[in-house]
């Protein structure tokens, strides 16, 4: 089932979402069902997955898990289809916190940062490719993990403090990477260039200003990230 | 402060909800109406999960709604309203007159549902229910998030012949 789940977007669908994909990663476990693959059972329980579903990718592990469990103890599947639609919102909201907001850009900005400190373009990339799929590797196992022992209990797993607070930490870790990187990358872009260097870093204090007067709309790592990428076109069209 | 939206979405609380909607509106509590929801204690426990704890979440039933709607409409902080059909919005709606706009946010596939948006499958009973609150007078659109325009019924509502 674990490794069924790095494919479970694969036939994503605006009507069903990952819905044929969380019944492709349960299905091994709906074969253990009474009259065994093809039986009644595991015929109702694979259309029963197969309908809508959405949440985030990594976290859909936890789902798969819960929702195998579930099927085995042989619970009601109106309280199957209850629990499957309750899943939804904590596992795509939870994921999208702390992946999409925190994890990707951090990891992100540490490829940025072992560019700016000298790596080549191959030494940034897999600084980030090695540090982003270590990270959604183990969310992965940790989610099937989880919700395989935890069944209906899975939300005790979601409010773990490190899920809870991990945003915020990886955020903060995410800022000074950011804080770090801008200068180093600011100065090999401008090929040591340091009077156009220190009048970026110099026009980087309005652009401060004005982001702490968004009122946390758009991160700071976002925006330092949005001003890296900018200057590295300009460098690249310079 | 009057209610920012009344929002049809059957997934609820997610990150269209907490995220696209609650942080530009400055959201500060939702009122989810589901019946059965509302005796539901490990799955108000999983909603709950899915927005930040700074965010204030109610699970009442209709009946609960319907008597309380007056008090979270006149709380000066933002609240949205959360349904996960179209039938118990139109419940509500029947007894609270100050609900004035619908918003369709998410009604996904089912059995008997057909698509009129990319993020809106009805059923027919679901259109006609919809159709009956538009000829009460209730604005009824779909938008899934602030940015996106507010598609107003007429433009999507109706069944293809």
């Amino acid at each position: 089932m674990w490794r069924r789940t790095f494919v479970v977007q694969g036939a994503w669908s605006y009507d069903v979402m990952i819905g044929p994909g969380l019944a492709y990663a349960i299905e091994p476990a709906l074969r253990l069902l009474p009259g065994g693959p093809g039986g009644d059972a595991y015929r109702a329980a694979l259309a029963r997955q197969s309908q809508y579903f959405n949440c985030h990718p990594y976290f859909s592990a936890m789902a798969v898990g819960a929702l195998a469990r579930l099927a085995l103890d042989q619970a009601p599947s109106a309280m199957i289809t209850r629990f499957r639609g309750a899943l939804c919102g904590p596992l795509g909201s939870v994921g999208d916190r702390l992946v999409w907001a925190a994890w990707l850009p951090a990891c992100a900005l540490l490829g940025l940062l072992f560019w700016g400190l000298g790596a080549g373009a191959t030494g940034a990339v897999l600084a980030f490719v090695l540090s982003y799929n270590m990270g959604h590797v183990a969310l992965r196992a940790w989610g099937l993990s989880e919700g395989w022992r935890r069944g209906q209990q899975v939300a005790s797993a979601l409010a773990a403090p490190w899920l809870r607070d991990g945003p915020a930490v990886i955020g903060r870790v995410a800022a000074v990477l950011a804080g770090l990187a801008l200068p180093l990358v600011t100065g090999r872009l401008l090929s040591g260039d340091w009077v156009l260097a220190g009048a970026v870093l110099v026009a980087a204090v309005p652009a401060g200003y004005v982001i702490s007067r968004l009122g946390g709309r758009v991160p700071g790592w976002a925006a330092a990230a949005g001003v890296l990428s900018l200057l590295s076109l300009v460098a690249l069209l310079a | 402060m009057p209610i920012a939206s009344h929002r049809i979405d059957d997934r609820l609380v997610h990150g269209q909800v907490v995220v696209g909607w609650g942080q530009p509106l400055d959201v500060a509590f939702l009122a989810v109406v589901d019946d059965a929801l509302a005796g539901s204690p490990w799955e108000q426990e999983l909603y709950r999960l899915a927005a930040p704890p700074e965010l204030e979440m109610r699970f009442v039933t209709v009946d609960d709604a319907a008597a309380q709607y007056g008090a979270w409409a006149a709380d000066a902080r933002v609240g949205i309203v959360l349904t996960a059909d179209v039938e118990t919005m139109a419940r509500l709606a029947s007894r609270v007159a100050a609900i004035r706009r619908v918003t369709v946010g998410g009604l996904h596939a089912g059995p008997g549902r057909a698509e009129r948006l990319r993020y809106v499958f009805l059923d027919a009973a679901d259109a006609a229910r919809l159709e009956a609150l538009a000829a009460r007078g209730v604005d009824v659109v779909a938008q899934d998030l602030p940015a996106a325009r507010p598609m107003p019924l007429a433009e999507w509502g109706r069944v293809p012949a």
